[in-house]
C-alpha cells in the first residue's frame, strides 16, 4: 500500500468552554503545540488538511481561508476534507492518502469545532432535507432511537443495557478525569447517571456528550522523514471508511454495516485477525453511551447483541482486556469537527507511550474511530508502535 | 508511484434543472458507469466535492449526496472546496497502490442557492471584513481597479475576454450562458461594483461533473485514449486582502509546483491548451500572467494578440470557461474534464485546432483568489 | 505578553439564506400520493426492493426505479424515541414526542423521521412504555386537509 506512514506529533488545545479565545486562536493553540511535540518547524511541512463542521455550526462558510495563517498553510497547499461527524477521522485518511501518494513527505492534519458559537442542534437539523425526514431531526434523537433498534434486535432488557450504558459513562468519565486536557472531569457514581434527567428515552443526560470547543493537530510523515525526524513514531497500520444511504431506514443501524466493513478494512491491512485480543487499546467514537455498546460489537471487539455482557464483565475498563477511551472518549470531550482525529491523537499517544497518566500500560496496538452524518458514515485508523 | 490515468468523463448541463439535487447528480454518475461498462460496486472508491449549507442548503453534503455518487459502501471520502482537490485526492490512492479505480464527482445546483455574493459573505470573518460588505465580488473589484492603475490594463481588454470566452461557449452543449456579444456590449452592461460590469461577473449555474480515474494498467484496459495525471500544484494565502499584494497572488507557487512535477520549464511552450478558472473576466488576465503564459503586466497584450482564442497558439477556455458557466464547487473538476476532453479529441466542436499534447486546468477561490491550484495532464 | 485587565467579549451574529430547492418528480409525485392519502414506493427491477419514499434510483444496483407501487399503511416499528427537551425547530409546545422508524408491510425499508406515533396521552410515560415497543404495530393517520407534504400524515396510531 504505497509507503509507509507515521504519525510525528499532536497537539491539542485544552477543550471545553473557550470564550477566552477567537476561533483562529483556537486553531492555533493546537498547532502550536503539534509543533513543539514533533520537534519541527512551519517549513519543514508540505502540505494541510484541514476539517471542521459545515459552515452553519462555524458561523464562517470556508473557514480554512480565515484560518490561513492559524494554520500555517499560507505558501502551502490545502485540502480540506470533510464528512461531517466522520470528519475528523476523514482528515487523517487524506492526510495518509497524501504521504503514501509519495506526493508530500510530511502532511499537517487539523480539525477544530468551537461548538459554543453557534448552535449545533440547528445544524444536525440541515443534514436532513426539508422535505422528507426532516420533522425531528438531532442527534440525541438519532442516537437514541439507533440505541433501542439496537436493543430490540437482539432482545436486550433496559436494565441489562442500563447497566452497561451506566458502565460505559462512568468509566469514560473516569478517563475524562484523567486527561487534564478533558472537557468534562466529574468522578460519576451508576447511580448519578441512572438517576439523571432523561434526554430522549433511555437516553439520560451522563449518557450524552457535552458541547465543546477544542482542535487537534496531528503531523503525518513518510516513513525516511518520520525516522529522520522522530525517535518514536506511532506507524499508520490500517485504514477503512464505508458509508450507507441517506434515508435512514434503509438498513439495519442496530448490525451497523459501514462500522462493520469499515473496520475490517483496516484490520485487513493492519493484519489483525482477533481485534479484541490483538488490539491494547480503542478509541470508540462514543457521543452517547448506549451507541458504544453496538460499536463494540460492529467493531468486532465482541460477539454480536453481546455487549452488555462483555462490558459489565469489566472486558472494556480500565485494566480489562481492552480498555476503551482512556482519554475520556467523546462523552467528556466532543468538538465535534475535531472529536475525530483527537481519537486518532489519542490512539497516538497510547502506542507511543505518551498518553501521562491515561496511558494504558504497554499498549503497542490501537484503535481510534469515528462516525458521522445521518447515522451513515464510519471511519477507523489503526496506530501501531511497530513498522 | 503509479502512473494516473483518466478514462472518462460527463458533465451536466449549467441550465436550470427541474430535478431534485439527488436525481440530477445520478444522471451524469450513472452515464459515466454506463460508459466505461463497470456496476458501481467494481470502482474502488469514491471521492465527493460538494459544499455545505451555504452552497446547498443541507449540512454535511456528503449525507444527502452519497446515495447519487454511488458511493453505497464503497471506500470513499469527501473534498469540501473547490472540486479540482477531489480530482487530486482521487489521485492519491492509485499513485499509493492501493486502489486501481477511483470515481470522482463534484456537484452543485446553483439554481436552489442565494446568489454567490449572499453566499460568499459568509467567507468574510465576522468582524472585520463581513461588516464592511467584502465577498467575493467586491473583493474581485478592488483587484480589479488595482489591475488596470498599476499595469495600464484596459477595461475593453478585460471585456474581450467575456466576447472570446462567451464566443467558445456557443460550440460547448452543456454552457449554461449561450449569447454571442461584443465588446461594447460588455462595457455598457451594468456597473454592478466598479469597475466591474454586470457581464464580466460569472453567473450561478449547475453542475454535476464525473470522471473516472484508473492505474496505468487498468486505465489502458478501460479505454483507448487514457489522459495522464502529469502534475499538481497549489497555494494558499493569507485571508485579509489588506495584507497581500492582490497582483502577485499564489498562483505563481502553485503553477510552480505544478510545473516541477509535470516537467514543465517553458509553460507558453509546452501547454497546448489551457481551462482556467475566471469568475470575473480580468482574472483571466492576471492569472494567465501568474501561470506564465505571459510577462507580468502583458495579460492586456496577451488577449489583444489573439494568443488564447480557440484558433490560436495556446487557446484559454475554449468552453467557454466559468463566465459561461459557473456551477460553484464543482467548476474546478469541469477544467480538468474539459482539459482531459481536449487531449482526448473528444471536445467536439469546441476542440482545438492541432495536436494536444499537454492541457493545464486551473481553479481558484476565496477573496481574490486565495486558494489557487494547478493540474496539468498530457497525453 | 502583559496582563490583559478586559475580558474577552463575544459578538452576536445572525445570518439567513434563504434558497429554493427543486422537489425533482420523483418527489413531487410521492407527495401528490399524500393528497390523495396514498402512500406510494417504488421498486427496484434488479433487487427487487421497494423504497419508501419514492427513490429517482437504486443507490445499490444504481439502475433507475420507475416502478411505482402504493404500499401499506400499517406496519411494524423498528425503533422510537421519546423526546422531551427542546431544541431548533422543537418547541415546548411540540414535546414530548414520540419519533420512530417504520417498516410499512410489503416495503423493504424503515421509513423514518416523519413518522410521530400519537393518538392518546403521551405526557403519559408510563402508559408510553407500555403501548410503545419494538414490533408494535401501527397505522397512518391522515389528516383532513392535505397539502402534498409530510405533514399530511397527522400521526401514527398504535395497533392495540
Amino acid at each position: 500500500m504505497g509507503r509507509a506512514v507515521a504519525v510525528i506529533g499532536t497537539g491539542q488545545t485544552k477543550h471545553g468552554r473557550r470564550d477566552d479565545l477567537s476561533y483562529p486562536d483556537l486553531v492555533r493553540e493546537a498547532v502550536k503545540k503539534v509543533f513543539e511535540d514533533a520537534g519541527i518547524t512551519p517549513r519543514d511541512v508540505d502540505g494541510v488538511v484541514y476539517g471542521s463542521m459545515p459552515s452553519m455550526m462555524e458561523g464562517v462558510a470556508y473557514n480554512h481561508f480565515y484560518f490561513a495563517d492559524a494554520l500555517r498553510v499560507v505558501g502551502k497547499p490545502l485540502l480540506r476534507t470533510e464528512t461531517c461527524g466522520s470528519t475528523g477521522q476523514s482528515v487523517a485518511h487524506t492526510a495518509i492518502h497524501w504521504v503514501a501518494s509519495g506526493m508530500a513527505d510530511v502532511i499537517l492534519a487539523i480539525a477544530s469545532e468551537k461548538e459554543n458559537e453557534g448552535d449545533a442542534q440547528a445544524t444536525m437539523m440541515t443534514i436532513l432535507e426539508p422535505f422528507l425526514q426532516v420533522v425531528i431531526g438531532g442527534a440525541p434523537i438519532a442516537f437514541s432511537l439507533q440505541s433501542r433498534e439496537w436493543m430490540g434486535y437482539y432482545h436486550i432488557d433496559d436494565a441489562k443495557a442500563r447497566e452497561a450504558a451506566s458502565i460505559v459513562s462512568v468509566d469514560s468519565h473516569d478517563g475524562g478525569l484523567a486527561n487534564p486536557l478533558a472537557h468534562i472531569r466529574v468522578k460519576l457514581s451508576k447511580e448519578d447517571i441512572t438517576n439523571a434527567p432523561i434526554i430522549t428515552y433511555p437516553v439520560r443526560f451522563y449518557d450524552v456528550c457535552p458541547i465543546s470547543d477544542g482542535a487537534c493537530a496531528v503531523i503525518f510523515a513518510s516513513e525516511e522523514k518520520a525516522k529522520k525526524i522522530c525517535k518514536k513514531p506511532a506507524w499508520v497500520k490500517g485504514i477503512g471508511f464505508r458509508g450507507e444511504e441517506y434515508f435512514i431506514g434503509d438498513s439495519s443501524k442496530a448490525v451497523w454495516q459501514s462500522t462493520i466493513e469499515a473496520s475490517k478494512e483496516a484490520y485487513k491491512e493492519a493484519g489483525i485477525t482477533n481485534p479484541l485480543k490483538e488490539l491494547d487499546v480503542a478509541e470508540v467514537y462514543n457521543p452517547f453511551s448506549y451507541q458504544e455498546l453496538m460499536f463494540l460489537e460492529c467493531l468486532g471487539l465482541c460477539p454480536p447483541g453481546e455487549a452488555p455482557d462483555y462490558v459489565i464483565k469489566g472486558t472494556f475498563s480500565p485494566g480489562g482486556e481492552l480498555p476503551c477511551d482512556p482519554s475520556g472518549g467523546v462523552l467528556c470531550t466532543n468538538p465535534i469537527g475535531a472529536a475525530g482525529l483527537i481519537r486518532v491523537a489519542e490512539a497516538a499517544l497510547q502506542v507511543t507511550g505518551k498518553a501521562g497518566e491515561h496511558q494504558v500500560e504497554g499498549a503497542k496496538l490501537a484503535l481510534s474511530h469515528a462516525m458521522g452524518g445521518a447515522m451513515q458514515f464510519n471511519g477507523v485508523t489503526i496506530l501501531g508502535s511497530e513498522l | 508511484m503509479q502512473k494516473v490515468g483518466i478514462v472518462e468523463v460527463t458533465q451536466s448541463s449549467g441550465v436550470e434543472s427541474p430535478l431534485s439535487l439527488m436525481e440530477f447528480t445520478y444522471k451524469p454518475v450513472k452515464e459515466l458507469l454506463d460508459k466505461v461498462d463497470m456496476r458501481r460496486d467494481e470502482v474502488d472508491m469514491y471521492i465527493l466535492a460538494a459544499t455545505d449549507v451555504f452552497h446547498s442548503g443541507m449540512s454535511c453534503a456528503n449525507a444527502f449526496d452519497w446515495d447519487a455518487s454511488g458511493a453505497f459502501m464503497k471506500p470513499a471520502s469527501r473534498e469540501e472546496g473547490d472540486a479540482i482537490t477531489a480530482f487530486v485526492y482521487g489521485c492519491m490512492p492509485i499513485m499509493e497502490g492501493r486502489y486501481d479505480t477511483v470515481l470522482v464527482v463534484g456537484l452543485i445546483k446553483g439554481s436552489e442557492n442565494p446568489e454567490n455574493d449572499t453566499l460568499t459573505s459568509f467567507v468574510a470573518d465576522p468582524f472585520y471584513s463581513r461588516p464592511v460588505g467584502i465577498q467575493e465580488t467586491t473583493a474581485a473589484a478592488m483587484q480589479m481597479r488595482l489591475y488596470l492603475q498599476r499595469y495600464g490594463i484596459t477595461e475593453e481588454q478585460c471585456a474581450k475576454v467575456v466576447v472570446k470566452n462567451l464566443g467558445n461557449a456557443l460550440f460547448n452543449p452543456y454552457a449554461h450562458i449561450k449569447k454571442r456579444v461584443n465588446v461594447d456590449d460588455v462595457l455598457n452592461s451594468e456597473r454592478i461594483c466598479d469597475p466591474l460590469k454586470a457581464m464580466e461577473c460569472a453567473p450561478k449555474s449547475e453542475g454535476v461533473c464525473a470522471m473516472l480515474l484508473a492505474s496505468e494498467e487498468k486505465a489502458k484496459k478501460l479505454t483507448d485514449k487514457p489522459v495522464w495525471f502529469k502534475g499538481w500544484g497549489s497555494s494558499m494565502d493569507t485571508f485579509y486582502l489588506g495584507d497581500r499584494d492582490l497582483l502577485d497572488t499564489q498562483l505563481k507557487a502553485a503553477a510552480a509546483s505544478a510545473y516541477k512535477m509535470a516537467g514543465v520549464s517553458d509553460p507558453r511552450k509546452e501547454i497546448d491548451v489551457a481551462e482556467i478558472c475566471e469568475p470575473y473576466a480580468f482574472q483571466e488576465l492576471l492569472w494567465c500572467e501568474q501561470l506564465g503564459f505571459c510577462a507580468q503586466g502583458q495579460g492586456g497584450k496577451l488577449i489583444d494578440s489573439g494568443v488564447t482564442q480557440i484558433t490560436g497558439a495556446l487557446p484559454v477556455n475554449p468552453s467557454g470557461g466559468v463566465l459561461a458557466m459557473n456551477p460553484y464547487v464543482a467548476r474546478g473538476l469541469y477544467r480538468v474534464a474539459e482539459a482531459a476532453l481536449q487531449i482526448k479529441g473528444k471536445a467536439g466542436e469546441h476542440q482545438v485546432d492541432g495536436k494536444v499534447n499537454t492541457a493545464l486546468a486551473h481553479s481558484t477561490y476565496g477573496f481574490c483568489g486565495q486558494w489557487q491550484g494547478v493540474v496539468i495532464l498530457g497525453s | 505578553m502583559a496582563e490583559q485587565k478586559e475580558k474577552p467579549r463575544k459578538v452576536a451574529a445572525m445570518g439567513m439564506v434563504p434558497y429554493e430547492m427543486a422537489l425533482g418528480p420523483t418527489w413531487t409525485r410521492f407527495f401528490e400520493g399524500f393528497k390523495e392519502k396514498k402512500i406510494l414506493g417504488t421498486k427496484c427491477n434488479k433487487c427487487g426492493r421497494v423504497l419508501v419514499p419514492a427513490r429517482p434510483f437504486c443507490s445499490r444496483c444504481f439502475e433507475p426505479m420507475e416502478e411505482w407501487v402504493e404500499v401499506a399503511q400499517e406496519g411494524t416499528i423498528v425503533t422510537w424515541s421519546y423526546v422531551n427537551y427542546t431544541y431548533f425547530g422543537v418547541t415546548p409546545d411540540m414535546i414530548p414526542l414520540i419519533g420512530a422508524t417504520i417498516k410499512l408491510d410489503g416495503v423493504d425499508c424503515g421509513t423514518g423521521m416523519w413518522t410521530q406515533i400519537g393518538g392518546f396521552d403521551i405526557k403519559d410515560f408510563e402508559l408510553v412504555t407500555k403501548k410503545v415497543k419494538v414490533g408494535a404495530r401501527v397505522r397512518a393517520v391522515w389528516r383532513r386537509k392535505r397539502q402534498g407534504n409530510f405533514r399530511d400524515i397527522d400521526y401514527w396510531k398504535i395497533i392495540e
